[in-house]
Formats: structure tokens, C-alpha cells, sequence
């Protein structure tokens, strides 16, 4: 059991630390990729990713709530066994390991290209671990805070991209579903990877205050990813050509470039290092819930201890290799998968479980 | 040396002698050598008892001492037995019969009156210690506010807070911090409207504290601070009672330490260090625009040289490129590298500033002068230092004029300093993992228990009326929530009616 008294945290900031771990670095490739697979029409299939994900959203919250104020963690070991219960804790902490691994590659290898060339990954690296141990040693609530200041410090951000409008050709977005319906159904295997961290609902589940609203707060922050990724795709269809958004890897990033006031250029860079507090509302979060879950499994008092050697171990893995960005690719992509299976397909397994053996061992229900 | 070790320790009693004699060789041997000690012998003229008065020439009024106890009780004459009260036209009049108190008394300015015969003395609430006139605070001046600051008497400066709020709820608690100084130190509390979890454990934080005396209110914020390694101060000192008082109201305790012209208040946030007092009389427009500014200026005093040092050194392709030229040409010809360059003006400005401080005000202009005119000009045409470094460096340092807290304009310093370092090893990368680190700071920190970074992190819209900006007083109905007040309400204004014509 775990005292979540003192580390409870809101509805506004439980909606937007998980808005922040699904936007973070995805944002950047996601209209590539939604271009890749249906052209123009690619950002239609955002809305039917966000059915899929609320669908997704409430069978989390249906799996938590029979769980009744416990972690899941505990549940599953009261359930089938310690053992299983930590191989669940494993797995859980192995998926954000890869989530925060690739948010935390993602924005290093953007700084390098953008920013800083010279430097070395290691040492970009241990500079974004610095406050990110810091703030994840706090335990949710502190990143709860957290998520809140990013949130209300990078408010200001989309409305720069409304200067892109100048440029805009509303009519790239005309005929919708000019190549059917299947390019569209296709494009939503895109809107997965950039809508993982639903999961993140399984640990910071027991620390929500309002515990009835866990389903109305899940609605309201897939719809602030949606509307967000709605706005920058749409965005970037109007303004890049229906061909041409394909060939830039970032086009978030380097749609910017057309913005220019007499008193900056390349906008982009500041832009970027800014960003950086945008992404790292993806590692941050998990790096918690990976010390966290790790804890459990070695059952120690606190996350401290395995938090310290995930990052010691993160920058001396850094020293001697650092994917590429075809790499980090292909992290991505190992994403997707992984992501669907551990956030749409095994709550719905754990869903089917809980209730029958709540059916069929009604005394010591959970 | 015939001197009895002194002995601190109020559990063993001394009491006092009945024979005057013995208890004069008594306090004689607790203060010899101590030339500014008085004892004074006479007879009470009332009841014929032999006594003596002993007190601290200098500590003590005496014109109080004279007319007010030697003259009753030694020219007016109704008769009287021994053992009778005796006439004394002074306020505070107290029996002690234990040495320790008498001690503590003299020293503290009391006079003390033995009287043969009797198992107890008379402790006079004589004192009168050289003391300074009200004068206007020098830290915090002000338009608008009340021309009153704080003095170094604790008994003044208490009622001058009383002033402001005239309500039996305002208690206080009185405790003694010091084996040495007895420093009397007494938190201030609205006992309707202060959360008493924060005031007990205020009150154990000072309890806690054993020192051999506090000289000054900043010694004591530091012993009972939340965080001693933080570079942010976690404690409002004010100089100022209408400010005190304003604090009060809101919720928070106010710790009033004797000898010391400052007060602390606590629980606050890092915003409290942007209210000034003269917000509240000027118009709420004027002053929401100073709040504004005032965060405009924290944010360029700490990081404008550092922003500056990285767009020069890694960033420059985002200068236009008319600027571009101007800035090369006037860093063209100067042979240091950008942050040699920062660190050199930032060193300077800070010297200047401190020189500033510690000479009597006539030299003080002179050194503006030198380092304005001179170092500005000189160092410019020299080719030492380019005329945009000049510029950054004086736009900062009107930033942190702005701030109205000094302990906060410190604290922007040295991190400035920091975000110039971070600067010019990772360029924008570094500034941003500076300002990170620093809300990750914020975020931990607490001021005696509370949020430090409330309201905007932990985000309380409520609150914003009254920190980042400055609505309509009628609109501020309720106490600021980060002080978790008992009582919320502050007051049923509504909007004053506009009349039609």
C-alpha cells in the first residue's frame, strides 16, 4: 500500500501530466507521419484516434476502479501472485523505460542538430537529467505542479504558429478522402505512438483526489492532445504542400523559418531550446513511474535509490552509444506496438480478468 | 578573584536574604566590575526600613528614578509600619524573591528595590535604553505608505503594528532566544484568521533555536528557515508596520524580534517578493502594471547577460543581419571572449554597488560618477569592452533596482552569475536546463510548510488577483488561500456604483 496523503494530486494537473506525456516529442513527427500514410487527408484520422484512445481511456479507468484505491500492482499480485504481480510492475517499468528513453533521444538529438552540434550526447544528456532527478524524486504531486507551470509557461506557443497563416493554402486540404476511406483508417496506426502514456493512469490512478472524475479528467486531456495535434497538422498541411510535407523529418520545427520579425531570425532556435520544456513532460513523469515501479519490484522503501541508478545509467549508456535518428526510429516504431499492446490490449485482458475473478471469488472481492 | 561562578541554569533558586547587608554583598559579587552599575542606599521615610536600589546607570530613565522613587519614598511621610505597601508612582511594579529574575531585570533596564526585612525585591519597569527616533524606513521607501518604520524596541514596534489592526484577536506569544542575549522574540498572529498549524510550528522552529544571542531578525530567519542551501529567501523581512500589518490580515504571522529594526513574516511565497506596499494605494491599473514589470525585471536581471553571452557566442545566426553588423563592429575590436567580457562588467557593477552601500552618501555619488562616466565611457573607447555589453549590463542593473526586496534582488545576483556559466558552455540549452533546475527548486521548496511557488505552481487562479497582478481591491474578498487562513473572507465590498446621467 502506498500513503498517498501527502502526494495527491489534482484534477487539473493529473489531466495534464498525461496531455503531457502523450504530446511531448510525438508532436514534432507526428504530421510526417500522418502525411506518409494518407496524404492531405491524414489528419482525419485524429479524430478517430482519439475515439480508439477514450475507448482505450476507459477501460483503464474501469481496470483501476475495480481495483478500489489500491495499485494495480497490488491488485495483480493479491490477484495471481507476487510473481506475476512483478512481472507486471517489470513490464510496466520496461514501457516507460522505453517512452522516456526515446523522448529523452528524441530532444537530444534535435538539440544537437538545431542547437548545439558540437556537443556531446552524454553531456546533453546529464544536463536534462539534472532537473528532471529533481523533479522526479518529488513524486507526482511535484510533477503535477510541474506539468501545471509547463502548461501555463508555454501557453503563448501555438499562437506563434498562427503567423504561419499568411501563408496558408486552405484548399491543399481539399477533396477530403480523395483516395477513399482506407488511407485514413490506415493513418490511424500513426496517431498511436503520439498518444501513448495512457498508461501512466495505472500508477498515478491511487494519487487522483477525486477519484470519480478519473474518467471525465481522461476525456478532457485526449481531447487537449487532439485539439493540439489537430491544430499543428492542420497547420502544417495548409502551409507545406501535400507532397512536400514528407520530406521534412520535423516540419513543426521547421515550419518557423517562415516566421521572421526585424528583430530575430530563425525563430526556430530559440523556439526549440524552449520546447525543451515541452518534452520533457514525457521523461520526467516516467522517469518516476520506471524508479517507481522498480521499487516495487525490489521492494524498497522509496524510488530514490532506483532513480539515481536509472540516471547514472542513462548517461554512462549515453557515453558509449546514442542511437541515431534512423535508430530512434525504430524505437518508434517498436513503440507502436509495444505501446498498443501494453496500453490497449493488456488493460483490456486485465479488464476481463479482474471481473471474473471478482465473479467467481466474491468474498474477498478487491 | 572572589567571584562566584555565574550560573545560568534557572532550575536551581537563589532566593534573596532577609538582611539588606547580605543582600547587598550578593548582588555586589554578581556585579563587580561593573562600573555602570548604581546602588543606591537610603531610608524609606514611610516606614523606616533600610533599603537599596540598584540599577544600570544608562539603561534606565532617570528622571523615572528619581521623581518617580526615590522622592516618594523618601520625603513623604504617612506614617506607617514596616511591612506596609509602599508609595511608588511607577506602572509596571513586580515582586521577585529569586536572584535569576533579578538579574535578568536589572540587565534588561529594570531597577531593583531591596528593603531589609522583606524576603522579596521590587522590580521597576524603569527602563529606558538610548533609543532612535520613528523615521522613515531606508530600505523600503515608499509614495504613498505611512512614513513610520520600525525601531530597534520591540514594545514600540509591536504597537505600531497595533496601530494598523486595534482587535483583541491579534494575540502574540513572547519567547526567549539567546542563553546569553535573551533576545525577546514575539510572533504576532490574528488568532481568527492564522492557521495554527503553521504558528505551532513556527513557534517550535523559534523554540528550537539555542544560540548565544540573536543580533538581528536576518539571524533568526536563517536558523528557522526550510531550506538553508537555497539561494531564494523563504522569509519577508519588512522594515515598514503598515506592511506588517497588511501581512497580518492575510493570514500570516508576523515575528517581532527585540533590538532589531526588521520583522519577519512568514508563510510567503516568491511572489510576496514582488508586492510592494504602495500597490494598494495606487490606482489597480498603475499597480498591476508594476507587478508586471517588476517580473519583467526579475526575468532580465537573471538572465539577460546570460542570453546576451549565448546568442553572441552560438546563437548569432539569429541576430537580423543589420544588427549583426553593428554588434560585430562594436565586439570587433575588444580581445576578450564574450563571458570574460560579461564577467569583468558584472564584476565591476557589483563592486560599485557595494561600494555604493557602505559610503556615507556624499562619496557615494562620486563613486556613481566614476563608475558611470568613467568605466562606461573609458572602458568603451579603450576597446576593452563593446558598447552593447555596456548597454546589457546597465539594463540589468536597472532591472534589479526594480525589485522592491533586497533579500530577492541577492538572490538574482548569483543566479545570474550561474546562468551566465550555463551560457557559455551549452549556449540556449544551458539557460533552459537553468531555468529548470530553478523551478524544480521552486517547486520543492517551502516556506515554513507552505508552496513557495504557489499560486503558480501549485496553479491557484484565486490568488492571482493579488500576486501576479493587482485587481480592484473590491474584487480581493478573500484571504490569499496559500496562507490556508480559518477565516476566508476579508471583507463585502461591492463595485462601486457608476451614476448614471
Amino acid at each position: 500500500m502506498i500513503n498517498t496523503d501527502k502526494n495527491s494530486i489534482t484534477y487539473t494537473q493529473f489531466v495534464l501530466i498525461i496531455t503531457g506525456i502523450q504530446i511531448s516529442v510525438a508532436v514534432l513527427s507526428l504530421p510526417r507521419k500522418l502525411a506518409e500514410a494518407a496524404g492531405s487527408d491524414g489528419w482525419l484520422a485524429l479524430p478517430l484516434g482519439f475515439i480508439l484512445n477514450l475507448v482505450c481511456s476507459y477501460i483503464i479507468v474501469a481496470v483501476m476502479r475495480s481495483c478500489s484505491g489500491r495499485t494495480l500492482i497490488d491488485t495483480v499480485s493479491a490477484m495471481m501472485g507476487k510473481w506475476i504481480g512483478k512481472a507486471f510492475a517489470l513490464a510496466l517499468a520496461f514501457y516507460f523505460l522505453n517512452l522516456m528513453y526515446d523522448g529523452l533521444v528524441r530532444a537530444i538529438l534535435i538539440v544537437k542538430i538545431w542547437l548545439m552540434p558540437n556537443t556531446q550526447a552524454y553531456v546533453l544528456m546529464l544536463l536534462l537529467l539534472f532537473p528532471a532527478y529533481k523533479i522526479a524524486l518529488g513524486g507526482p504531486r511535484i510533477i503535477g505542479r510541474y506539468a501545471e507551470l509547463v502548461t501555463v509557461i508555454s501557453c503563448w506557443l501555438p499562437f506563434v504558429y498562427l503567423f504561419t497563416l499568411k501563408y496558408a493554402h486552405w484548399l491543399n486540404l481539399l477533396p477530403f478522402f480523395k483516395e477513399g476511406f482506407l488511407p485514413v483508417l490506415y493513418a490511424v496506426k500513426s496517431t498511436i505512438y503520439p498518444t501513448l502514456g495512457l498508461a501512466a493512469v495505472f500508477i498515478l490512478y491511487p494519487y487522483l483526489k477525486n477519484k470519480e472524475k478519473a474518467a471525465p479528467a481522461l476525456f478532457i486531456s485526449n481531447m487537449i492532445t487532439t485539439t493540439v495535434y489537430l491544430f499543428i497538422t492542420i497547420i502544417c498541411f495548409i502551409y507545406y504542400s501535400p507532397h512536400e510535407s514528407k520530406f521534412y523529418n520535423d516540419p513543426i520545427i521547421s515550419i518557423l523559418k517562415t516566421i521572421e520579425f526585424r528583430f530575430i531570425e530563425r525563430i526556430e532556435i530559440p523556439f526549440i531550446s524552449f520546447y525543451l520544456f515541452v518534452f520533457s513532460l514525457v521523461w520526467i513523469p516516467s522517469m518516476y513511474i520506471v524508479s517507481y515501479c522498480m521499487s516495487l519490484v525490489f521492494e524498497l522503501d522509496s524510488h530514490r535509490t532506483p532513480l539515481r541508478v536509472l540516471c547514472i545509467v542513462l548517461i554512462v549508456g549515453t557515453f558509449f552509444y546514442m542511437p541515431t535518428f534512423n535508430q530512434s526510429d525504430k524505437i518508434q516504431h517498436f513503440l507502436t506496438w509495444f505501446g498498443f499492446s501494453m496500453e490497449y490490449v493488456l488493460p483490456s485482458i486485465l479488464l476481463i480478468a479482474i471481473t471474473i475473478y471478482n465473479r467467481y471469488r466474491p468474498r474477498n472481492a478487491l | 578573584m572572589n567571584v562566584e561562578p555565574q550560573e545560568h541554569k534557572s532550575g536551581d533558586a537563589d532566593p534573596i536574604r532577609i538582611e539588606l547587608t547580605d543582600n547587598i554583598q550578593h548582588v555586589h559579587r554578581l556585579f563587580c566590575d561593573t562600573t555602570d552599575f548604581i546602588i543606591r542606599t537610603f531610608t524609606i521615610k514611610q516606614t523606616g526600613e533600610a533599603a537599596a536600589l540598584i540599577y544600570i546607570d544608562g539603561l534606565t530613565d532617570r528622571p523615572a528614578i528619581n521623581n518617580d522613587i526615590l522622592y516618594p519614598l523618601q520625603i513623604q511621610s504617612d506614617a506607617g509600619k514596616p511591612g506596609d505597601e509602599l508609595v511608588m508612582t511607577v506602572g509596571h511594579v513586580d515582586k521577585q524573591s529569586d536572584f535569576h529574575h533579578i538579574e535578568t531585570a536589572v540587565l534588561h533596564g529594570s531597577s531593583v528595590l531591596f528593603i531589609h526585612g522583606r524576603t522579596y525585591a521590587y522590580v521597576l519597569g524603569t527602563g529606558g535604553w538610548p533609543q532612535r527616533a520613528i523615521e522613515d524606513p531606508q530600505m523600503e521607501a515608499s509614495l504613498k505608505g505611512a512614513h513610520q518604520g520600525f525601531v530597534e524596541t520591540s514594545g514600540l514596534n509591536i504597537a505600531m503594528i497595533r496601530r494598523y489592526i486595534p482587535n483583541r484577536e491579534l494575540k502574540m506569544k513572547r519567547l526567549v532566544v539567546g542563553e546569553r542575549g535573551q533576545t525577546n522574540v514575539t510572533i504576532l498572529y490574528l488568532a481568527d484568521v492564522m492557521n495554527n498549524e503553521l504558528l505551532l510550528d513556527m513557534e517550535k522552529r523559534i523554540q528550537q533555536v539555542d544560540v548565544d544571542v540573536i543580533l538581528n531578525t536576518g539571524e533568526l530567519s536563517e536558523l528557522i528557515e526550510d531550506n538553508p542551501f537555497s539561494l531564494f529567501p523563504q522569509f519577508v523581512l519588512t522594515e515598514r508596520p503598515d506592511s506588517a500589518a497588511s501581512q497580518l490580515l492575510q493570514g500570516r504571522c508576523v515575528v517581532v524580534v527585540d533590538r532589531s529594526p526588521s520583522v519577519l513574516v512568514a508563510p510567503v511565497s516568491f511572489f510576496s517578493y514582488f508586492q510592494s506596499i504602495d500597490d494598494y494605494s495606487t490606482r489597480w491599473s498603475i499597480a498591476t502594471f508594476l507587478r508586471l514589470l517588476r517580473m519583467f525585471a526579475f526575468i532580465t536581471a537573471a538572465f539577460l547577460p546570460a542570453f546576451y553571452i549565448a546568442v553572441v557566442s552560438y546563437h548569432f545566426e539569429i541576430i537580423p543581419m543589420k544588427l549583426l553588423l553593428t554588434l560585430g563592429e562594436s565586439r570587433g575590436q575588444v580581445p576578450f571572449p564574450p563571458f570574460v567580457e560579461a564577467i569583468i562588467m558584472e564584476i565591476t557593477l557589483e563592486m560599485l554597488r557595494e561600494a555604493g552601500v557602505r559610503l556615507p552618501a556624499p562619496v557615494g555619488q562620486t563613486v556613481g560618477i566614476v563608475g558611470g562616466i568613467v568605466l562606461g565611457q573609458a572602458v568603451v573607447q579603450a576597446g576593452l569592452i563593446s558598447n552593447v555589453m555596456v548597454i546589457v549590463v546597465a539594463f540589468t542593473a536597472i532591472s534589479s533596482f526594480i525589485l522592491p526586496n533586497y533579500d530577492m534582488v541577492a538572490a538574482v545576483r548569483l543566479i545570474r552569475f550561474m546562468l551566465m556559466i550555463l551560457a557559455t558552455l551549452f549556449g540556449f540549452v544551458g539557460i533552459i536546463v537553468g531555468l529548470m533546475t530553478m523551478i524544480a527548486h521552486l517547486l520543492t521548496l517551502k516556506s515554513l510548510g507552505m508552496p513557495y511557488g504557489i499560486p503558480l505552481a501549485p496553479v491557484k487562479f484565486a490568488d492571482w488577483r493579488d500576486t501576479i497582478v493587482r485587481v480592484p481591491l473590491w474584487l480581493m474578498d478573500k484571504r490569499p488561500r496559500s496562507t490556508s487562513p480559518k477565516q476566508e473572507t476579508r471583507q463585502n465590498t461591492s463595485m462601486p456604483k457608476e451614476e448614471q446621467p
